[in-house]
């Protein structure tokens, strides 16, 4: 697991430009954290670094919205959904299968549901408002391959990050 | 009868009655078929010479399949036949597949693409008529398929696009054969040949009965204890 401590949404936001640099097509990452920890404004730095150009609103409320960048970029949000089943509507399998890049906010709810591949991006709240501690975590073998390029691409842009080379990837 | 088949890349519309298949259109432009649906329940209406109005029931291919695909389908079966005021009959997407196939000796394993590495498939052998079903619908990796398939002492007849698609791991088993890429997606036509002697014994269902087979159906709520809290 790696962890980057951020002060600023804009630090959070870079911090998801490093990640949309490295994004493959049929990547997955599930955001996760309370109420006005980041996910949205990661998702939304995320996208605009994946090169979407159209504003990014909250997914909350639609569960799902598409946008073009570099890749098609799906950004969901299970929070409104009350049944795994519910899960299957988003078409996970097919997102990915047709090679776009998926966010998914509250994912860690969803765990049955998830591929057996993604980073999770865990926000929790730090002593300032705005401070935040990000930890990633590997999670497959699609992502523990890329575990230290994404290491490396970290603690150029965030030197304080820790990497506690922890196996759980 | 109407019947409407969308569970895989393809979307198809055929009617037909006690004389068979009257017309039946298909379409397989990637995830278009929300935008043909319409069109092709016109274009088939019109081929064969019949109005909406004439439809008595509404056959619909209730899956295993790609959700966009089968959303679409069974949503707009539904519409009709509760607009109509109509009943259903649902079949599963492998049943039309093995149907087509049914003069083969072999053990008939359809067999479609789940996305992601996965595909749906049973197992079936035809009977006078038709098609058995002789194992449940089940979604497996192809790898755990074929270590199925290696155990089977049978010979095995494989379709679909999920077969084609991971033609290398199920070619090289010496049991096996692909039918061939024309039987890569359940048709229409077969979900209406196959619909009509079910509509003959009414086994039909209401419109608010019909639901997509899931397979795997995750049959648990979302433990929201943190936004409950929050």
């Amino acid at each position: 697991m790696l962890t980057v401590v951020t002060s600023s949404p804009e630090e959070t936001g870079s911090l998801a430009q490093v990640l949309a640099d490295l994004a493959e097509p049929g990547d997955v990452l599930v955001l996760v954290g309370g109420l006005g920890a980041g996910k949205t404004a990661f998702s939304k730095a995320y996208g605009e670094a994946l090169g979407v150009t159209e504003p990014m609103t909250s997914p909350t409320f639609t569960l799902a919205r598409e946008y073009q960048g570099r890749f098609s970029l799906h950004h969901l949000d299970v929070y409104r959904l009350e049944q795994m089943v519910e899960v299957l509507d988003l078409d996970l399998p097919e997102l990915l299968d047709s090679g776009g890049v998926v966010l998914i906010e509250w994912g860690d709810m969803i765990l049955p549901m998830l591929p057996a591949d993604y980073l999770e991006v865990r926000f929790t709240f730090g002593d300032g408002d705005d401070d935040r501690s990000i930890d990633l975590t590997c999670v497959g073998p699609r992502w523990s391959g890329r575990e230290a390029r994404i290491a490396g691409a970290c603690s150029r842009c965030f030197p304080t990050s820790t990497d506690t080379g922890d196996a759980s990837c | 009868m109407l019947g409407i088949e969308s569970a895989t890349a393809q979307v198809g519309v055929a009617v037909g009655g006690h004389e068979g298949v009257l017309a039946s259109a298909h379409s397989a432009c990637d995830r278009r078929h929300a935008e043909n649906l319409t069109p092709q329940i016109e274009f088939v209406c019109q081929q064969a010479g019949i109005s909406m109005k004439e439809i008595s029931v509404v056959a619909v291919d209730i899956g295993p399949g790609l959700f966009t695909g089968l959303r679409v389908g069974i949503a707009a079966a539904m519409a009709v036949a509760y607009g109509l005021g109509v009943p259903m009959i649902g079949v599963s997407s492998l049943d039309l597949g093995a149907f087509a196939a049914a003069q083969s000796r072999r053990l008939i394993m359809p067999c479609y693409d789940a996305r992601r590495g996965e595909v749906f498939t049973a197992s079936y052998r035809a009977v006078p008529g038709g098609v058995q079903r002789i194992s449940d619908p089940s979604v497996s990796t192809p790898d755990e398929l074929a270590a199925e398939l290696v155990a089977l002492s049978q010979d095995v007849l494989m379709l679909g696009d999920g077969a084609e698609r991971y033609l290398e791991v199920f070619g090289v088993l010496g049991n096996v054969e692909f039918a061939g890429a024309n039987l890569n997606y359940p048709s229409a036509r077969s979900l209406v040949e196959l619909a009509h002697p079910k509509a003959m014994r009414e086994e039909f269902v209401s419109p608010s009965d019909i639901d997509p087979l899931y397979i795997r159906l995750p049959d648990a709520e979302i433990n929201w204890k943190t936004r409950d809290n929050s």
